[in-house]
């Protein structure tokens, strides 16, 4: 890796965190991702598809991943951004030991950010003594400065800082010295990894779980979708097609209209 | 005259929210500074040359206040519309008060409980599986997420707030009280329990990695997994998941701790296959 990649999947490590300057919607909810942030990766980096394979590893790890009230329990752009680089970092054409390698980034990435946002939600307290004062004072320039600026500056510093720290110290360090640190893993710790890795997509569908059952029945729903892959064979877009149906028949079935007729009456 | 908020006014005041919501969050006031600048376009055209008015507006804006911020945009929408009605002295400041501290549940709940744990990992599933077919689409599953999520996004977000505005309080506890919303949510429920379900099976991997060879030799081995299997496919994977759920739901685990039990049964799986010789002996 070199320092301009660093540099840039830093830059973007920071672009995907929370309360960024492009916003929830563009930053955390899309660009910080696992799906959308191990392809940029991969774009920076030049291996798309392992970047994608690793990806798809952590989107389904996190699908569940909400921030209900900035109650954060795990940092998705850190853990995505510095796990894939560092997986890609290494990479020596043996997809096992790139996700194992990708694990072990990840979980220091996504930590270590957690400890940023901490640091920044303390920080940011500063802001509010400059909002205060524009709004004592009636001066848009001076709160928007609070917000948007010494806000944004704060959240640079504690984000982009650090994830150029961390990848600096070990990919950027790895290529120039010629240390492959896959090659230190032992054999056993990659089938860990690897066995620990299938397993991690289970918590991704139990937190989604514990969204979406909230009655009793609820289970046949999932257990229906369950039975339709492993019985039927059916892959997750078919799934997701007849999904769609059931969703909106039951819609219909509640609300009690059916709608038009659009046949012709007998 | 009746003082109006313009609707460029109104749109600039609203992308200042969709950017920069969460710029300055913090413990003490939440998302008040990001409301006292999306609010600031407001302020300044509702109190021309009224100066006490305004510092008056700028100081109610910027208290506590916390929604979910992107659907949940319908709250500073129904702000703009209350600071309209204030200027106007339809409505004194203290009611406007108490309407920001009372909307912050309700509008936190459709952002976070449709959009956010519902619609997302949707999407994100259509996506993932377009992915998965390899080839091009590992190109065009990402992008189709990345440019479509912020383009419809936005779109509600900006009628959400249109709607907060033009409805108001009234309008939206109306809306709310009808149960359009909740029938809408649990048809979502239905789809998305579904797809869950789906992924389960394709995606969550536990295997057994123990061969059973009796006495007799080599061609009565019995692979623990493939009998397991047989009985019921997947059912691990069923049960791990199931399992998880029942730790984070009703136990109150934090998934950090999952990981850790996570990681505790790979180890122990992994050495069990070392035991019974289903791996190589490490070299």
């Amino acid at each position: 890796m070199t320092i301009f990649q660093a540099v840039l999947i830093a830059l973007f490590v920071y672009l995907a965190s929370i309360g960024s300057v492009v916003g929830n919607t563009i930053g955390w909810y899309d660009l910080g991702r696992p799906l959308v942030a191990a392809f940029i990766v991969g774009l920076i980096m030049g291996n798309v598809p392992l970047a994608i394979t690793l990806g798809l590893l952590l989107q389904l790890a996190n699908l569940g991943s909400v921030t209900p009230g900035g109650a954060l329990s795990w940092d998705l752009s850190y853990a995505t951004y510095i796990g894939v680089a560092g997986a890609l970092a290494f990479d020596n054409g043996d997809v096992t030991a790139s996700i194992a390698l990708m694990w072990v980034f990840s979980t220091i990435g996504g930590a270590i950010g957690v400890a940023m946002w901490n640091l920044t939600y303390g920080f940011d307290l500063i802001c509010n003594r400059f909002a205060t004062k524009g709004a004592e004072n009636a001066n848009p320039k001076l709160i928007a400065f609070a917000n948007a600026g010494l806000g944004n500056i704060i959240g640079f510093i504690c984000r982009f800082i650090p994830a150029l720290i961390i990848l600096i110290t070990t990919a950027v360090a790895g290529s120039r010295s010629g240390v492959n640190v896959a090659e230190l893993i032992p054999a056993w710790l990659i089938t860990v990894l690897g066995t620990f890795g299938g397993m991690m997509a289970a918590l991704g569908m139990g937190i989604l779980l514990s969204f979406l059952m909230k009655k009793a029945w609820h289970f046949c729903l999932f257990l229906l979708g369950f039975i339709l892959v492993v019985y039927f064979s059916l892959n997750t877009m078919a799934v997701a097609v007849l999904a769609t149906i059931a969703a909106v028949i039951y819609y219909t079935a509640i609300t009690g209209k059916d709608g038009k007729r659009t046949g012709r009456e007998a | 005259m009746a003082k109006k908020i313009s609707e460029s006014t109104l749109k600039k005041s609203w992308l200042i929210w969709f950017f920069w919501h969460g710029c300055s969050q913090q413990g003490e006031n939440l998302l008040g500074n990001a409301i006292a600048h999306t609010m600031s376009p407001v302020i300044e055209e509702l109190y021309v040359n009224e100066n006490t008015r305004k510092i008056n507006a700028y100081k109610r804006s910027l208290t506590l206040f916390n929604t979910e911020q992107q659907l949940g945009a319908i709250a500073p929408g129904i702000l703009c519309g209350m600071e309209e009605a204030v200027a106007n002295k339809e409505i004194e400041p203290e009611v406007s008060n108490a309407v920001k501290v009372a909307i912050i549940g309700p509008t936190s709940a459709i952002g976070d409980s449709l959009w956010v744990a519902t619609i997302i990992p949707l999407l994100i599933t259509i996506c993932m599986s377009i992915t998965n077919m390899g080839g091009v689409f590992n190109y065009v599953g990402p992008l189709l997420y990345m440019i479509g999520y912020p383009i419809l996004t936005a779109i509600l977000s900006w009628s959400m707030w249109k709607l907060g505005y033009k409805s108001g309080i009234e309008g939206v506890q109306k809306f709310m009280a009808s149960g359009t919303l909740d029938k809408i949510t649990s048809a979502m429920t239905v789809l998305g329990l579904i797809v869950v379900g789906a992924l389960t099976a394709s995606y969550v991997n536990v295997t057994v990695p123990v061969t059973i060879t009796p006495p007799g030799g080599e061609t009565a081995a019995i692979d623990l997994d493939k009998l397991i299997n047989s009985i019921f496919p997947k059912i691990l994977p069923l049960l791990l998941t199931l399992g998880i759920y029942r730790l984070y739901a009703k136990k109150k685990w934090s998934p950090l701790l999952v990981m850790g039990l996570i990681l505790v049964l790979a180890l122990a799986l992994t050495g069990l296959g070392y035991l019974t010789g289903a791996y190589a002996p490490a070299a």
